[in-house]
């Protein structure tokens, strides 16, 4: 079930190289960027469910930039920062800017694991919620047009039934020619 | 979780609808429990025998008010069907306008709009958001926007305009987002222009409409679904009570006011249908 797709950004080969390989060996697919700006270009390219990055990366582009960026592209991606361990403050700003969560540098991959679980059930109940709705709008929309239908059908017999019951009650014309505009007012329905 | 027991949910339900008019047979068995469950935990009950006793005999009404949010259905996006958004866009503000607009009068056109199962806000606003397109200069209009729901939770949040990252996606054009909401933090909220339009309150529709006046336009849409059929015609009638003589009523698209209200008769517009009194 981990069909989910991350971006990794860290200016460091060695971690990159480490995420590359424990994140592919647990099943899944991985692509590695050396900075910020080489993440940006790849969000343009691909498309990834999750962006895994450093906070601080040389170039223009940083870890807050690039999440800032991950989540114009679009708001379903979810960006976990790697923060050093005397930072937590500003993996908090993180959070606050739309980050789903932070880890502290070493990394420890079984809780990075344990983070993508809960982000890939969030998103498989978010894809069911929209299945769901889905198949609920498209019945709705069925559903309304013949209902609607039916009640402008069911509103001009009502006023036909009113104008018959009309011309068979009215006093003033013999029973004959009572049902002949009857008669009449049917045909020309 | 803690089992509703049969004789139980004759109680429960009996109870329900007196507080709110929603009607729920013994087949909601599981929606109850899963619904009421919190509340029933939170207040110590064990069992839902004790739970009733207890929301009866309070008279604060809190444990009355939080069952009515946990039961009642919040589901509600911004222009949920394009259908009765596009009807008021082009048939119905039109002609309404035109009809209110006296070009010797120095008072200012007026309109009264009416969400009546307003739930968090997101139709009145989408109603707001149309009529501010359209419009262009509200100040040379005086529109006044009602919205109102028989959950305190939902009235709160409609009232507040704040909407979180799921709510706010659900329906809203990216266009219209940037141009009526602002992001603080991680919710959206709608900008002053668009809030001070509408206004929020409970009302229970089963009871007397007083105080209301009359409205140009009343929508009522998917609420009385919840209702049985008799308190459905009782609502359809005050709401014809309510509406003025050449107002416009919309409901939910898959309802039907057929055997419900003779007082109105549908027209059809495009692929919608609103309904005027007779």
């Amino acid at each position: 079930m981990n069909t989910m797709t991350i971006l990794v950004a860290d200016d460091d080969p060695v971690i990159r190289k480490l995420f590359e390989k424990r994140i592919s060996d647990g099943g899944y697919e991985v692509t590695v960027a050396r900075d910020g700006v080489d993440a940006a270009r790849l969000l343009d390219a691909m498309a990834f469910d999750v962006v895994i990055t450093d906070l601080v990366m040389p170039g223009e582009i940083g870890g807050i930039e690039l999440l800032k960026i991950a989540k114009e592209r679009s708001t379903d991606i979810e960006v976990i920062v790697i923060t050093a361990h005397s930072s937590v403050d500003t993996a908090v700003d993180a959070m606050k800017k739309g980050a789903v969560d932070y880890l502290e540098k070493p990394i420890n991959f079984d809780e990075l694991f344990l983070r993508l679980e809960k982000i890939s059930e969030v998103k498989a109940l978010m894809k069911n919620a929209g299945d769901l709705r889905e198949a609920m709008n498209v019945t709705e929309s069925s559903a309304a047009q013949t209902i609607q239908n039916l009640e402008i059908i069911n509103s001009n017999l009502s006023m036909q039934l009113e104008k018959l019951e009309e011309i068979l009650s009215n006093s003033r014309e013999d029973e004959f020619s009572r049902i002949e505009q009857a008669l009449q007012f049917l045909e020309s329905r | 979780m803690l089992k509703i027991s049969s004789e139980e949910i004759k109680l429960i339900t009996k109870y329900i609808y007196e507080i709110s008019g929603i009607y729920l047979d013994e087949s909601k068995k599981y929606l109850l429990e899963t619904r009421l469950n919190t509340i029933a935990e939170e207040q110590g009950c064990l069992s839902y025998q004790d739970f009733f006793k207890k929301a009866k005999a309070d008279g604060t009404k809190v444990i009355e008010r939080k069952i009515i949010d946990a039961i009642s259905t919040n589901e509600t996006l911004f222009f949920r069907d394009t259908g009765p958004f596009q009807l008021l866009q082009h048939k119905i503000f039109p002609e309404l306008i035109d009809a209110r607009t006296s070009k010797n009068s120095p008072l200012k056109t007026s309109l009264k709009i009416w969400s009546a199962a307003s739930s968090t806000g997101q139709e009145l606003y989408s109603v707001a958001i149309v009529l501010q397109e359209l419009l262009g200069d509200l100040s040379k209009y005086n529109v006044k926007l009602l919205g109102t729901d028989i959950s305190d939770a939902a009235v709160a949040q409609a009232s507040s305009g704040k909407y979180n990252k799921f709510e706010i996606e659900r329906g809203l054009a990216r266009d219209k987002l940037t141009k009526y909401f602002t992001m603080s933090g991680q919710t959206w909220k709608v900008n002053d222009q668009i809030r001070s339009m509408a206004n929020f309150r409970k009302i229970n529709l089963m009871l007397p409409f007083t105080g209301l006046g009359k409205f140009d336009i009343v929508l009522c849409r998917n609420v009385a679904i919840y209702f049985t059929l008799e308190d459905r015609k009782k609502l359809f009638n005050k709401i014809a009570d309510v509406l003025e003589p050449d107002g416009y009523l919309i409901i939910g698209s898959t309802e039907s006011l057929t055997g419900i209200c003779p007082r109105f008769i549908p027209k059809r517009h495009l692929r919608s249908i609103f309904y005027q009194l007779k």
